[in-house]
């Protein structure tokens, strides 16, 4: 049996990038700033939600069931990772989203 | 001290990136009609995603690190959260625009000169 939030983590980013490539179709894609923005991110992920989630005094916790059990690297659950690549992806398609609408607004 | 951990953990996200808005020359905090515009509808999607997980106990937060303050059955601190990352996150994004800028309009000045 998969996990609920092992399953989310799996579907929010799918989610995301269809909403991107269908809807909003910024392009934000294409471009190598918005992989390194999220390397960069996703890199300083893991001092945060190391300290978050470490097993030795858990600042979230998570139910066996829900999850995978893969906890890399420290305690740090792998759905917490697809989980950020949604919120991140989401969160820039916006922001650039807003941007060119602003810019073809004062076309 | 301990019930800190969790706004002192978002505090220490906000203080080592605040310097790319004021030293990089991103501009994200400076421009809160579009902050605001991106940060709604994330909160949305994933406030709302946490609210249904913690409903069905699929995770949950330690009484000792939090504060105690809840809104709507998550700490106050999640609610933070849902700021305080994609900001982190925009931040970079946008420093790595500028630096990208300033590359290119430097590499143009040479090929003019």
């Amino acid at each position: 049996m998969i996990g609920a939030y092992t399953i989310s983590a799996i579907c929010a980013p799918a989610a995301v990038l269809a909403v991107e490539l269908t809807v909003l179709r910024t392009g934000i894609l294409r471009r190598g700033r918005f992989w390194a923005a999220m390397a960069i991110t996703l890199a300083f992920q893991i001092p945060v939600d190391g300290w978050l989630t470490k097993l030795s005094a858990p600042i979230v916790r998570y139910r066996p069931s829900a999850v995978s059990g893969v906890r890399w690297p420290w305690d740090i659950p792998v759905e917490d990772f697809g989980f950020a690549f949604a919120l991140i992806t989401l969160t820039l398609v916006l922001w650039e989203r807003t941007r060119l609408a602003a810019t073809a607004g004062y076309e | 001290m301990d019930s800190w951990q969790y706004l002192l953990v978002l505090g220490a996200c906000v203080a080592v990136t605040l310097p790319l808005e004021f030293v990089g020359g991103a501009r994200v905090y400076r421009r809160p009609k579009a902050l605001l515009a991106t940060l709604v509808p994330v909160l949305a999607c994933f406030a709302g995603w946490d609210l249904i997980a913690v409903h069905h106990g699929e995770w949950w937060f330690s009484a000792r690190y939090t504060l105690g303050l809840r809104l709507a059955g998550l700490p106050i601190e999640e609610w933070l959260f849902f700021g305080v990352v994609p900001v982190c996150a925009l931040l970079t994004y946008e420093v790595l625009g500028r630096g990208m800028d300033s590359l290119k309009s430097r590499a143009g000045k040479r090929s003019r000169s």
